[in-house]
């Protein structure tokens, strides 16, 4: 549960002061301020979550996003000063899991980095068939004809809750609360960027999606599993 | 009967569209002005002239014929001066032969009678002779008399001549000249000459069309010369009020052609000049104003790091304040209950900075405005509890969808009662829902300090306080109203206020209940026609509790209270 957390900011009180919160909650919080020293900070400490403001000197948060989700699927979460703008949308495409709007109270800061690193503990091996997938949620792989298809913890998850219910129609809200862990009603873009995430890692043909289906007006469910 | 009333319509409405063109077009009015005093100045001329053609025409023909009248009368009496007779056959035969002498000289179609002056009988008494016995009722007694008692002397007199065999009725002019010839044996005789004025009267006809005929082009070529000319000169107005009309519509860039150097050319120039200056001076003013609200919402966003590390740092030493002393605790109390307010600040700002941008989208949905209603005052029940106010709440009782954003309507109704509740002292705050066709309107009337009139003027004014010296319990922006105003200006609806001091206040929100239509009115009255409150109030919720305080951990502490005590 308790676990190292990257944080990359430039302003050094507000990193401080998250460092302090963290802390307190047992979290092992290492520091970033720059953007172009990011990825290296990310290497050396391997984190089990990252923090990572928007804007930043050098690289801009979005472009070290990408980065990191090009060669981890390690949980990103995006603290953001404008919460209405595009650059919530263009972060969670680049690979951000969720955001934090600020000003943010600690609570909701914990709540959030919680709601990430929380993994099911359930010893019991499941195994979920969804489309041509096979799911072995205790192993944390997905495999298509035997071949694993590589997918974040979060994809993993909103994959896993849709095909623990088949044929089961998901709202956004629901899927929020389910996968990100919001108990108020939250952003739903964050759920329309995943899919779109999802889907063109794991649909045969993304336009045309057979695995996780649109339900116009009412939100998403899990396709029926071939044969 | 359909067909009939439309056309009735269509007829009854023909003069309103010739005064509605005539009024609207410079050119017709031109036109029609032109063509009138053309018309009347070529009728006048040509009936002047073609009187002066007339008169003379008849005046040269009348001289011509007296003087052949004489001659041909003349010859007659000689011939009967030089002639012997002795019987009535010759005189007879000598009638025949002057009369035949005289038609053959002079104006071939006259005709000629030679008629007996009354009188007592001669020794030979010889018949009238007359050429044309069809034509003897022109030479009326009157003339007769006349030229029996002018011995010798001319009498004339301009006649009509019937016979026309197409129409019976025509009279064609003519000129009748007696004179009397004396008549061996037979006594005096009259002798008359009828002169038709055929010739003259087809002259005077043929100058007449040709008169009317060149009017007629005279006037069509100074109309189609007006034309040219009030084209040639309403064109370039016509232009630059096209464009002007763009210009008012907000296309800057419309501009006039400028062609050549004359006056309407100075026009175009002068006029595209104005709008150079005044596309300058907007653009600037926008400049300006972009400027402006980035910088509000910058400012807005810049805060907001170190609003957070600070939030945080309050919160973590909030954690910690159990382990302080009293006046610690408090000031720490204070530190985060202030921060709330300071972001509730930041966040109306950027709320504004979004709407002064044009960025704020309504996220309209049709809803039962009720329910909106009764979410908005589930939200201040505490506070009313708190501030010890009644709230009563009137809804209509079948359902009444809007289509309205209810993020926003919510946040509307919610000033206007935490407003209401601020400044009720205590009294009731009356929420009343009332709904037509085309609108829904909801207002909430306090009975509390009242306003002023300018108050109610700036009530929506930005960080706008009725009261200066009054201090601010529940904490509010300043700018909560004037969001609430945006609010209902983005649904297409109204938000306003009215106020006496002493008697309280009522705001009304008046929202189309679909989009698109356009509000007249309101359903419920602005002025309330009630000073007192209704009786008896239904009580918001339960009775004083604890519950109300600490349902609320963000309540603002009473400054009042806090510096009177």
């Amino acid at each position: 549960m308790k676990g190292r957390i990257l944080v990359v900011d430039d302003d050094v009180a507000l990193a401080e002061m998250i460092g302090i919160v963290l802390r307190s909650e047992g979290f092992e919080p290492t520091f970033c301020a720059h953007g172009d020293e990011a990825l290296d900070a990310f290497r050396s400490s391997s984190p089990d979550l990252v923090l990572l403001d928007l804007m930043l000197p050098g690289k801009d948060g979005i472009e070290v996003c990408r980065q990191i989700r090009a060669e981890s699927g390690v949980p990103i979460v995006m603290l953001t000063a404008k919460s209405d703008t595009v650059d919530v949308v263009l972060g969670l495409e680049s690979g951000a899991d969720d955001y934090i709007p600020k000003p943010f109270k600690p609570k909701e800061l914990i709540a959030r980095v919680r709601a990430r690193l929380r993994r099911s503990s359930d010893p019991a091996p499941e195994h979920l068939l969804i489309g041509d997938l096979e799911i072995d949620v205790t192993g944390h792989r997905v495999l298509r004809e035997g071949a694993p298809i590589p997918l974040t913890p979060l994809e993993f998850d909103l994959l896993v809750a849709l095909a623990r219910k088949p044929t089961h129609v998901f709202t956004r809200e629901v899927l929020l609360e389910k996968v990100w862990g919001y108990r108020h009603a939250a952003d739903t873009r964050l759920v329309n960027v995943h899919v779109q995430r999802l889907r063109s890692k794991i649909e045969p043909d993304p336009e045309n999606p057979v695995i996780v289906l649109t339900v116009r007006g009412v939100g998403y469910k899990a396709g029926p599993p071939d044969g | 009967m359909g067909r009939l009333s439309s056309r009735l319509v269509r007829v009854s409405r023909l003069p309103a569209r010739a005064v509605r063109r005539w009024r609207s077009s410079l050119q017709v009015r031109v036109l029609s002005t032109t063509m009138l005093l053309g018309l009347v100045a070529v009728a006048v001329i040509g009936v002047v002239l073609s009187q002066r053609i007339s008169t003379d025409l008849f005046e040269r023909r009348t001289s011509e014929v007296l003087q052949e009248a004489a001659r041909a009368t003349e010859q007659m009496q000689s011939n009967f001066d030089a002639a012997a007779i002795r019987t009535g056959t010759e005189i007879t035969e000598m009638f025949q032969y002057s009369v035949q002498q005289s038609l053959l000289t002079g104006s071939p179609d006259r005709s000629v009678f030679l008629l007996r002056t009354p009188g007592p009988l001669p020794p030979a008494v010889v018949n009238d002779l007359v050429t044309n016995e069809a034509l003897r009722s022109v030479i009326t007694p009157e003339l007769r008399a006349a030229t029996a008692a002018a011995e010798g002397g001319q009498r004339w007199q301009s006649v009509g001549i019937p016979g026309d065999p197409t129409d019976p009725g025509a009279l064609a002019p003519g000129i009748v000249v007696g004179s009397t010839v004396q008549v061996p044996i037979a006594g005096q005789y009259e002798l008359y000459f009828l002169f038709p004025l055929s010739a003259e009267q087809e002259t005077l006809s043929y100058v007449q069309r040709t008169m009317t005929t060149g009017g007629v082009l005279l006037v069509a070529l100074l109309v189609a010369m007006t034309w040219l000319v009030t084209t040639q000169t309403v064109r370039p107005v016509r232009t630059a009020a096209r464009v002007a009309e763009r210009l008012a519509d907000g296309h800057l860039t419309e501009r006039m052609h400028v062609r050549g150097q004359d006056e309407m050319a100075t026009l175009a120039r002068s006029f595209n000049e104005m709008a150079e200056s005044l596309q300058d001076q907007i653009e600037r003013m926008e400049q300006l104003g972009a400027l402006q609200r980035t910088f509000v919402s910058d400012v807005s966003h810049e805060l907001r790091t170190p609003m957070t590390t600070v939030r945080i740092a309050a919160e973590v030493i909030g954690a910690a304040s159990e382990e302080f002393p009293p006046t610690l605790r408090r000031s720490a109390e204070l530190l985060m209950t202030q921060l709330d307010r300071f972001e509730d600040l930041l966040a109306d700002l950027l709320e504004i900075s979004r709407f002064d941008a044009g960025a704020a989208v309504l996220d309209a949905e049709r809803r039962d405005v009720r329910d909106v209603v009764a979410a908005a005052v589930d939200t201040v029940t505490s506070l009313a509890e708190h501030k010890g106010s009644w709230l009563r709440v009137d809804v209509p009782e079948e359902p009444t969808s809007v289509d309205l954003d209810p993020r926003r309507v919510e946040r509307i109704l919610r000033n206007l009662l935490v407003n209401a509740i601020e400044h009720a002292e205590g009294t009731d705050v009356e929420v009343t829902v009332g709904a037509d066709e085309r609108a829904v309107a909801i207002c909430v009337r306090d009975y509390g300090v009242g306003m002023s009139q300018e108050a109610v003027e700036h009530v929506f004014d930005r960080f706008w306080r009725a009261d200066k010296a009054r201090a601010r319990t529940t904490g509010g922006t300043g700018l909560g109203l004037a969001i609430s105003l945006e609010d209902a200006h983005l649904h297409g609806g109204w938000l306003e206020a009215w106020g006496r001091p002493g008697l309280g206040a009522n705001f009304r929100l008046t929202l189309p209940r679909r989009a698109g239509i356009q509000l007249t009115g309101s359903p419920l009255p602005l002025v309330p026609d009630n000073p007192m409150p209704h009786a008896p109030a239904v009580h918001a919720e339960t009775e004083e509790s604890s519950l109300a305080r600490e349902a609320d951990p963000a309540a603002i502490p009473d400054l009042d209270r806090l510096e009177t005590r």
